[in-house]
């Protein structure tokens, strides 16, 4: 069942590299409020999917539109102004710097002053980097990660380095939250722990997460719709339980029965 | 009794407050508001930043969650349950509660909701209290079984927000309710607090109960002010001490230290951020008094230890060489000796360079009034701290009768728990204390027992002759240090009829480098205490070679003169905390190590007592013959499986003066 109330759609893209078409005809739509998954075998497009979203892939064909608005042409910078954040399959973080800071680095959009006002560092930076430590530290509160405030990044495990990378996207205040495979590579409690997280921020922040995600588990756990991809087209839409379900998914996940 | 003038100088002032019709700790609280009002009294780091309470601030949190919980229907001689991390709102919880003439009890926050069950049933509390969505899932799992809970409050609403439940409120809402009732009923909190008695219950503590239930030990103001006072005539305190607050509430000893004294001193209370920041909070703050248990401080240590392991070789020479000087130099003062006048001209490069920078690191540096709760510390631990420069003291004490015994003054003995701490004579005599002919401690005095909540059987069983009896064996050394032996239950009785604490004896002698195992001999068929002793070659040998004694084997090193010698001044150490009948007389050195392959150990080294005592039975036998020579055989397995027999002449040493 798709959503009455859309935040981000995106109508019959097609995306070829070459010969290969990644995407065909995909259509999706994202609530208002909800936790979509895109799910698929490997090489079935959902990265690529995810990457036209926020505009680092242009389709051939087909539009994404973001609260009404399209967005299809428009550059990944200002795709991110608009409030669409993403995370990375690889942690993309400095890991020279303390978490705090990496943190600070998702605020820039927020900070208006100057470098050379940062320089002398007088009344009018002094406040806005009070402002925005304070919002730095209600994520590092709500992802608990209080005790390694002042650690730099590059000494932390994988497992909290993406706990960072996700603090850095909610550090935008973004509209809605794209993730590329939070949970790759961690261990079980690790992906417990990030579940849990993505459900508090829909709950306690209303912001809609779409999650690409090859952890069956996880995904028919905590998402409220998925959609699943192969081969680049939409093969299926609907709830977990639907989803289980549905012949075509089987037939792609296991192959076709003799 | 008078007390001396010591006492009455660290005393000071404080015993006056009582003066002024202070007898519950709300009437403390307002009584320190109106003296202190806008100092800083709480202070509790969130978003990165000290957030700071002062007297005022506190006085109003409590006074509208006092009237919140009245307008909730808790009522006078009832009980608020509460549970978390501390927290500011834990401790106004409590004041709240006591102010309203009600009790509180605190539990574990790792507590089960199976544990929780029983103590919430058992205390009848009618509120809970809980800090965050982890406690609060726990009472809604067992809401069925909590009959008589009728709100349950929160203060941390983090994932919380989508909970809709009759019962459950937040902390800011039960104030807000209170506030209300305030602008309907001025003047009813100072009525509610003006009410409250010294002999009122304050708390309900639950002692661990290693056997059957816990029982709730009910903890009056008198009590609390009584306990708190003893301490502070044994240690001068300052008013305003940085004091961080991390042992839960649910321990007496905190209920004591961070509840009591920091509110009477009072202290500057401070709350960590999370369990897991401490170390670094203890640093940030200054930490000028900290209580913590025997575990924190080992765990501690070990993290320099460890941290050092890590270092490169420069800075571990550094470091070693830093913690001699502090040893040398440090202890001995300790100890009330001569320090060596190399060492006394070394240690301020010592302090400065290692010393110093290492107790910055911790956090310890302004550590003052630092203590370790309870009896179970490893004297090396304590030595551990004290080289460094940090004045660490045990105290030591039961839940039912207060503190009893501290590390006072600059000289005492880190292998004690301490001098017996004097007793305002406003909240009852001196403590007195007899020692059962079972080893068992007794007393009386203070402001005494009140009793175990819903249990007086319990409660009278635990009186003989108006003694209290604890349970736990001790010794006074001729310095009047007290030295914990043991559990009464774990002592063991000899055909003397004198009971000796085997794990004591054994515990004490493995701290020994030269020793690596040992057993006490001795039970109801034996007339004394003797020891078999493993020695330990990794240290003997090196030692050994110092000395240019020559051995071959392990069993010619375990039965040389030298070494026999140095093992029988390791048990004299030992020896001197023991009674009379509890020294260990005679002992001798096995001529081979115990070896879990022979089933002599356990897979985790632990010693299997009676397969040792009937394989070396012949061992044993010509101890308690009296011989000082004996001619050994001892079935031994070689590594590939084979089997042979050793033969030895042992000596049996003699302890007897």
């Amino acid at each position: 069942m798709e959503p009455a109330h859309h935040l981000m759609k995106t109508i019959g893209l097609d995306l070829r590299f070459g010969g290969v078409k990644a995407l065909t005809d995909v259509s999706t739509v994202l609530g208002m409020s909800e936790i979509l998954a895109i799910i698929g075998p490997n090489g079935a497009g959902k990265s690529c999917l995810l990457n036209c979203m926020n505009g680092f892939y242009r389709p051939q064909k087909g539009q994404v539109f973001f609260q009404d608005k399209e967005i299809t042409d428009e550059k990944p910078h200002s795709i991110a102004t608009m409030g669409i954040a993403r995370t990375f399959q690889g942690i993309q973080l400095f890991a020279g710097l303390s978490v705090i800071d990496n943190l600070l680095t998702g605020r820039h959009l927020f900070m208006k002053t100057s470098p050379l006002q940062g320089f002398i560092y007088r009344y009018w930076t002094h406040r806005e980097e009070m402002r925005e430590r304070r919002k730095v530290e209600e994520i590092i509160d709500f992802l608990e990660i209080k005790h390694i405030r002042h650690a730099l990044v590059g000494s932390l495990s994988y497992g909290l380095r993406k706990r960072i990378d996700l603090g850095r996207a909610l550090a935008m205040e973004p509209k809605v939250l794209l993730m590329d495979e939070p949970m790759a590579g961690m261990n079980l409690e690790e992906k417990e722990d990030m579940a849990r997280f993505i459900i508090d921020i829909r709950e306690a922040m209303d912001i809609p997460v779409v999650i690409v995600e090859h952890d069956m588990q996880v995904v028919m756990d905590i998402a409220d719709r998925i959609y699943v991809l192969n081969w680049g087209n939409v093969i299926a839409e609907g709830s977990p339980d639907e989803i289980k379900k549905n012949p075509d998914v089987i037939q792609a996940y296991l192959g076709e029965e003799r | 009794m008078t007390v001396s003038e010591e006492v009455e100088k660290n005393w000071g002032d404080l015993p006056k407050i009582f003066e002024h019709g202070v007898e519950t700790l709300p009437q403390l609280l307002i009584y320190q508001a109106k003296r202190f009002g806008g100092h800083t009294f709480h202070r509790k780091k969130d978003f990165g930043i000290w957030q700071c309470y002062s007297f005022n601030d506190v006085l109003e949190n409590v006074e509208t969650f006092a009237m919140g919980l009245s307008v909730l229907g808790v009522n006078r001689g009832e009980t608020v349950g509460m549970i978390g991390e501390n927290d500011p709102e834990l401790f106004w919880g409590e004041y709240a509660a006591q102010a309203i003439g009600a009790k509180a009890v605190c539990l574990y926050p790792d507590f089960t909701s199976a544990q929780m069950e029983y103590l919430v049933n058992h205390a009848e509390a009618v509120v809970m209290v809980c800090e965050d969505q982890e406690q609060v899932d726990k009472v809604l799992e067992i809401e069925d079984k909590l009959p008589r809970v009728h709100h349950f409050i929160y203060w941390d609403d983090k994932g919380m927000w989508h909970y809709d439940h009759p019962k459950l409120m937040t902390f800011a809402q039960v104030q807000e309710l209170g506030r209300q009732h305030i602008r309907e009923n001025p003047g009813r909190f100072d009525q509610e607090v003006a009410a409250g008695r010294g002999s009122d219950p304050a708390v309900i503590s639950y002692t661990s109960g290693t056997t059957g239930l816990p029982k709730g030990c009910v903890m009056t103001h008198d009590n609390l002010f009584d306990t708190s006072l003893r301490v502070a005539g044994a240690i001068a305190l300052r008013p305003f001490m940085q004091a961080l607050s991390y042992i839960s509430p649910a321990w007496a000893a905190e209920q004591m230290f961070g509840i009591t004294q920091g509110l009477l001193v009072p202290f500057i209370v401070n709350f960590p951020e999370e369990p897991e920041t401490v170390q670094e909070n203890l640093r940030e703050i200054g930490t000028e008094a900290v209580t913590f248990t025997p575990r924190q401080w080992e765990s501690m240590a070990s993290l320099v230890e460890s941290k050092m392991l890590d270092a490169g070789p420069v800075r571990r020479w550094f470091f070693q060489w830093g913690m001699k000087a502090g040893r040398e130099v440090n202890l001995a003062r300790l100890d009330g000796k001569k320090i060596p006048l190399g060492w006394r001209l070394l240690y301020p490069l010592a302090d400065k360079t290692v010393l110093y920078p290492l107790r910055d690191n911790l956090g310890l540096q302004a550590a003052y009034y630092s203590q370790s709760g309870g009896s179970g510390m490893a004297p090396d631990v304590f030595r551990f701290f004290q080289a460094m420069g940090v004045k660490l003291r045990n105290v030591f004490g039961t839940t039912e009768m207060g503190l009893f015994t501290l590390h006072q003054g600059d000289t005492y003995d880190l292998e004690t728990v301490g001098k017996w701490m004097p007793v305002h004579p406003r909240f009852g005599p001196p403590l007195e204390y007899i020692i059962s002919d079972a080893g068992e401690l007794l007393v009386k005095g203070g402001s005494g027992f009140a009793g175990y909540y819903r249990n007086p059987e319990a409660s009278a069983q635990k009186i003989i002759d108006g003694y209290y009896t604890t349970g736990d064996a001790v010794y006074m050394t001729e310095k009047n240090e007290m030295v914990y032996l043991d559990r009464l239950e774990d002592m063991r009785k000899l055909s003397s009829g004198h009971s000796y604490p085997p794990q004591f004896i054994e515990n004490r002698l493995r701290f020994s480098p030269f020793i690596k195992e040992v057993m006490t001999l001795g039970d109801a068929q034996k007339p004394f205490v003797s020891a078999m002793i493993n020695i330990d070659i990794g240290t003997i040998g090196p030692w050994a070679e110092q000395r240019t004694i020559g051995y071959t084997t392990f069993t010619d090193l375990s039965q040389n003169p030298d070494v026999r010698e140095l093992i029988k001044e390791e048990i004299k150490k030992v020896n001197y905390f023991l009674p009379e009948g509890s020294k260990v007389k005679r002992f001798f050195n096995l001529p081979k190590e115990l070896d879990p392959d022979e089933d002599e150990l356990t897979r985790s080294r632990k010693i299997r007592r009676s397969f040792l005592e009937e394989k070396y039975s012949d061992f044993i036998a010509a101890i308690y013959e009296d011989k000082t020579e004996f001619n050994a055989e001892v079935p031994v397995k070689y590594q590939d499986g084979r089997t042979g027999l050793l033969k030895t002449d042992i000596h049996i040493e003699d302890l007897k003066e």
